[in-house]
This record gives C-alpha cells, structure tokens and sequence, in this order.
C-alpha cells in the first residue's frame, strides 16, 4: 500500500445497490412496523366484510342500521394501521436519518391503500351501502382518527381513535345528526362528507409523517 | 459496674421478616401501575355522549330514561370493547417484553400472577363504571326523574364489563402483540353489533340473553308501578359471570401458567365457566312474556308480581282522575281530555264515574301501541294506562319529536270510546265501529281523520283504511241525531251493543 492509495476515499456505491440499500431500509422498516401482520389482519378483515355481506348481517332498522356492520369493520381496518405505525425504536431510530418520514409516509400510504384493496373485495360480497366511492371516504377519514390517536397518545393505543369515532358515530346515526363530520351518515357523493373525511386523514398522515407516533421510551407499565 | 449490675444486654428483638409477598400484596401493586385508567376519561367521554345524553330528551321517568342506555345496553358498549382492548394490552405484556421465562421462574404461580394483573385491570373498569352510572343516577335524581332505578340492570352491565376485561385478557396472553389490543376492541364491537344484530330481530328464546336486546322485557311503569323484574337480569348476569370464570380460567390452562395441579382447577373453572354460560342461556330460552316483564320459571319470585302502592294525586271536582306522582305532570292534560269524553255519555249505563291509573301491560311490541283503557266495577271507574300510551304529550320515550296535546285528546278519545262501547283493543263490531265514530264525531274528530288517528296509535296494523261505506253511513245518520235522541238510543241499547248483539241496521 502507498501513500497514493491509502487515503483513498471508497468507490461511491453504483445505483444498483443504493436501490438494493433503500429497498433494504423499507423492507426492514415495513418489518419493525410489523407491516406484514398487518396486511394479514386486514386481509382477515375483508374476507369478514365479503361474509356480512353475503350473509346479510343488518342491524334491523332504518338505512343509519344497516351501515353499522361494514362501519365496525372498516373502524377495525383503521385500528389496525394506527397501531402498525407504533415504533419500539423512540429516539434511537429519529437520530438515523432523513428519511423515516418519508418511510413513515409510505408505510401508511401503503396500508391504507392496502386495507382499501381487500375492503374493496370485501364489497363484492353484497350490497355494501354507498359502494366503493363511501367506502374510500370513510376508511380514509376514520383511519385519519387513528392516526391522530397515534400521534397524540402513542402508536399502541391508536386503535382508541378510531373506535371512539365509531362509538360517536352510532349514536350520531341512530338520533339522526346530519354533520358533515359524521360522514358515514352522509350520501356517497355528499361533497361535504368528503371534505371532512379527506381533511381528517390528511391531518392524520401529516401528523404521523411530520411528528411520527408518539413513543415512551420509560419501561413504564404501558411499554 | 460489676457484671451483676451491668446492664442486661437487650433481649434480641424479634427479627421481622418482611410480609411474603401475597397475592393481595400483587394485586396492590398491580392496581397502582396499571394503565387501565389512562382510558378511563375517554370511555367518561363517549358515556357522556352515547348513553347520558340522549336520556336527557326523555320524560323524567326511570323506564324511559334508562331504555336507550341500561335497556339496549349502550352503557356495555361504551365500556366493553375499550376495556377488552386495554384488558388485552395488559394481559400481553410479558409476551411483548419477552419477560415470559424471567416470570415463570418466580415462586407464585404466572397464573396467579396474571390473575392479579387481570383483577387489577377489572376492578378500574367495573369502578369506572359503577361511577359513571353513579353519576348519572345523581343527575337523574337532581333532575327529578321519578321511579326506582334498575339495579338489576346495572348489575348485569358491571358483569358485561367483567366478561370484556376477562375476553380481551385473554386474548391478550395469547396473541401477545401489539395487535392484540385492536383486535379485542374489534372483537368487543363485533359482538356487540351482532348482539344487536339479533336482539332486535328476536323476542323471545335464547337471543333474550343478549345484553342489547331490549325487546318485550324494558318497558314503561317498571319501577313505578310494579318492580322491576330482576328474572332476566339475573339469567343475563349468570351468563356474563360464566364468560368471565371461563375467559380467565383459560389463560390457566398453558402450560407455563403453571403446575399441573394448577392447569386442572383451570381446566374445572374453565368448564364450570361454559356450564353457567349454557345454563343461563338455557333460562333465558325458557322466558316468557307476562304482564310486567319476563318470566323466568325457575328464577322467578311471585313478590315480584304485587303492584307497588303509592298515594295517587288527583284532579277534578265532579270527575276525579287520580294518577301515580310519577305522572304528575300529566295529570292536567289527561283531565282536560276526559272531560269532554266523559260529558258526552254521562248518565248513560256504564259511564264512568271517576278515572284511576292503570299499570301498563309489557308487550311485545316495546311498549309503543296505545294499551286500551278500560271501564269496570260499579260505579264504573275508568283506569287509565298512561305509561303504555306512546302519545303522551312533550317528548316520550318512544316518539321521535314532541307530541302534541291536541294529539293526545284525540287518541283518547278514542281509547274511551273503543272502551265506552265495548269494542276493547280491535276493532269491534260494525255497529260498535259505528257509534264510536259518531262519538268521535261529536267530541270533534270529523270522520275523515279516524282512520289516520286509529293508525297513529297502532291499533291497526299497516295502512289506515277509511271506515266501510255502510259503517260510515250509520255512524253518520248517528252523529246528525239530536242529542237526546241519540242519549235515549244508546241508553236503550248499550248493554246489546257491547255484547255484539246489536246489528247495523238497528242503528237509528
């Protein structure tokens, strides 16, 4: 070795294993999220949401009745993607880089996307009211709740989020609350409705992208 | 200082070993650190919103007040699937610390340690619980709502939040990840919208035992003018009690939760668990429908049957109603829409001489038809069920807008004629229809709106149909007599007509 080539900088990694790199840092962020579960679970979901369908699971009552059952388990999609956000790192993995927002971003993209997908399926098993188009909004929007819930009380408890909407909105329903912010009882096309659920999931996903679930680091009873 | 005088060395005290460490002393530890409460305020929260709230737009009467939040069981809704969660998020919390082996090694048994996790856990609920239905039974009470709450049912809602906390515990020891907490919240939702799901469609057999079914066995006048009947309550409190012995029992039966001895008495709890569930289910099915709610056979205690007594409150000089001081402030309108009635046929046989309350009788249909009122005894007395009428006037437990007072005259109106006239709850005969029309009639109701007032307090079944030609003839050619004409009539042919003996074309 010579002075020539003993101070002499690494070769810069080819693009290739920077590709190889990232899909390496998603993978493995999408594995501490346990995102794979995940999708299981929301997989399990939209067969259950296929079965009520198909089964004609209705709450006996007006047309407020009959949203309940896909409601609760769109509202349990929603829990599930709160929670996956939940991170055991805290501090320790903020300090790695730059890019955990745009990881955090994408994850929850990504399973959203994903929970509407076997929802989606889930609907061709009867006649799910409002269809697709409502379906969209109101997973968006209730998921938008848990993962505000993530971000104010922690990732682990998201699930609180969108299982109190779900509580507010029944009761919503069955007095007959006509707010925009109860967009389950609004029609599909009910340009209102869309907005608040719309509004609520974006606020949901800054707040997970920007701040990240919020975490306790304390070995405390909750972790 | 010789060594006589010297000082006796003092006699060794007793060495204190600490208390071993009991299981009381575990739970102890385990009440303070659990996170049980931290989701107490929220549950307060949707309480307040879900099961306090709309109880505030009904009238001041415990039945009505308590049917959307203790009858429906909104009060285990709000409750249940958030203490499953959390009860799962405490009962995984070794598997997600990777804590399992380091606990199994201790003296006490994992079981029992996950016993006293679970009590813990448990008693936060249940006490949140009974405080946030203490503080609404205190609102009640300020607000002056009258009747005796129903306990029963509250018991019934505490073991429904026993049974959560011991479901979601369970689950949470098994499926010990950070899912576990929304899955059991899901689950508790699930089943309860299932339970609802059932219940409303069912109104007898084992979906009795369904703690959001409310159908035939929550109905007006308990605990005013009879007891509440703790029958079903009971069965249903059986049921819960069983889920939760056998939930918990199962989290025994691993085999780190400890010695095969232990894993046994799990195993026993765990069936005995299943037996009572099955058991209470099996009374439920064997319920039935009597005058003041369900009947369980093997449950049932015939004190529960005897009318509570009171001292009525009473209006009128020549008329007198007289009415339970729950239904004080009815008591004017119900006067002022008798008086007329009872003007129109006095001194004709049979016509009533005063008005009492009558209880109302459950029914299968909620309690929102328009109960009958009767005419017996002699003198005749008029009994009166106010708590049956789903038209009283203001809001109502029932109806989804304030009812009016000029809607309420005319419904009894027509329940007095109906009784008047002997037609009871149908329709009655031709003739019977007839002079019940003319009645109505006269105490202003025109014959066109008769059918539609006869539909709004569901005496007919679909569709209000007017009154058949021949009958609307007849009532008419009635109604247009002199008053003495028509008096004389009826006086001469009232005992025939309500027996049925009198044909149409009798009518004058």
């Amino acid at each position: 070795m010579t002075a020539a080539t003993a101070h002499q900088a690494p070769a810069a990694p080819a693009a290739p294993q920077l590709a190889t790199t990232g899909a390496r840092l998603a993978w493995l962020y999408l594995v501490s999220r346990r995102i794979p579960a995940a999708a299981g679970l929301l997989g399990a979901l939209g067969a259950l949401l296929w079965i009520a369908l198909a089964g004609h699971w209705n709450i006996t009552g007006g047309p407020a009745a009959r949203l309940v059952i896909p409601l609760v388990i769109e509202t349990g999609a929603a829990g599930i993607i709160a929670v996956a956000g939940h991170g055991p790192f805290g501090e320790t993995e903020r300090a790695t880089g730059r890019w955990l927002p745009w990881l955090r971003l994408g994850s929850t993209l990504a399973l959203t996307g994903a929970a509407f997908a076997v929802l989606a399926a889930g609907a061709t098993g009867g006649a799910l009211p409002g269809g697709v188009p409502a379906l969209l909004r109101d997973l968006a929007g209730i998921t938008g709740t848990g993962l505000l819930a993530a971000a104010a009380i922690g990732g682990s408890f998201g699930w609180a989020g969108p299982m109190g909407y779900l509580l507010i909105t029944e009761g919503a329903l069955a007095t007959g609350w006509g707010t925009p912010w109860i967009w389950p009882g609004r029609p599909a096309g009910d340009l209102g409705g869309a907005l608040c659920a719309g509004a609520m999931f974006a606020a949901g996903l800054a707040a997970v992208t920007v701040a990240g679930v919020r975490s306790t680091r304390s070995r405390t009873a909750l972790e | 200082m010789t060594t006589a005088t010297a000082p006796a060395r003092p006699a060794r005290a007793a060495r204190r070993l600490p208390a071993p460490p009991s299981f009381l002393r575990l739970c102890w530890i385990e009440l303070r650190r659990s996170p049980m409460p931290l989701i107490l305020p929220l549950i307060a929260l949707l309480f307040w919103f879900d099961s306090y709230r709309p109880s505030t737009t009904q009238a001041p009467l415990y039945p009505l007040v308590t049917f959307w939040n203790l009858g429906q069981g909104h009060t285990i809704i709000d409750f249940g699937p958030f203490v499953a969660g959390m009860s799962a998020w405490i009962g995984s919390r070794d598997g997600r610390r990777n804590t399992v082996d380091l606990v199994s090694a201790t003296p006490r048994p994992r079981w029992a340690a996950q016993l006293a996790a679970w009590a813990s856990a448990a008693a936060w609920a249940v006490a949140g619980y009974l405080a946030c239905i203490g503080v609404t039974f205190a609102l009640y009470a300020h607000r002056g709502v009258a009747g005796s709450p129903p306990w029963w049912w509250v018991a019934v809602g505490a073991c429904a939040v026993l049974a959560f906390s011991a479901a979601g515990f369970t689950a949470g020891t098994l499926l010990p990840n950070r899912f576990a907490a929304p899955i059991a919240a899901f689950g508790g939702f699930l089943v309860m919208m299932m339970s609802s799901q059932a219940g409303f469609a069912d109104r007898s057999g084992w979906a009795l035992i369904l703690p959001s079914n409310s159908n035939g066995n929550f109905q007006a006048d308990s605990g005013i003018l009879y007891p509440w009947l703790p029958d079903l309550p009971i069965a249903r409190t059986m049921f819960f009690a069983g889920i939760t012995v056998a939930a918990i029992s199962v989290a025994g039966l691993p085999a780190a939760a400890g010695g095969r001895r232990l894993r046994m008495t799990a195993a026993a709890l765990t069936a005995a668990g299943l037996a009572t569930t099955g058991t209470a289910v099996g009374l439920a099915s064997t319920a039935r429908l009597s005058a003041h709610g369900m009947v369980i056979p093997a449950l049932h205690d015939a004190a529960s049957d005897r009318l509570t007594s009171y001292t009525p409150v009473c209006t009128g000089t020549g008329f007198r109603v007289c009415v339970n001081p729950a239904y004080r402030r009815y008591l004017a309108d119900t006067a002022a829409a008798l008086a007329p009635a009872v003007a129109s046929v006095a001194g004709l046989p049979g016509a009533p001489v005063r008005a009492v309350q009558g209880p109302a009788v459950y029914d299968s249909a909620d309690g929102g038809g328009g109960q009958p009122v009767t005419i017996s005894g002699s003198p005749p007395v008029l009994s009166v069920p106010l708590g049956a009428w789903s038209f009283l006037p203001g809001i109502n437990g029932f109806s989804t807008g304030p009812d009016s007072v000029g809607a309420f005259r005319q419904s009894v109106w027509l329940l007095f004629g109906q009784a008047f006239v002997g037609a009871g709850h149908g329709p009655g005969t031709p003739a019977q229809q007839a002079v019940q029309a003319a009645l109505l009639q006269r105490l202003g109701v025109p014959f066109a709106d008769q059918p539609g007032l006869l539909g709004s307090i569901e005496l007919t079944s679909g569709h209000p149909e007017p009154l058949p030609g021949p009958v609307a003839a007849a009532a008419g050619r009635l109604a247009a007599l002199p008053a003495a004409t028509r008096h004389a009539w009826l006086a001469t042919h009232l005992a025939a007509l309500r027996a049925g003996d009198v044909p149409l074309s009798q009518l004058p």
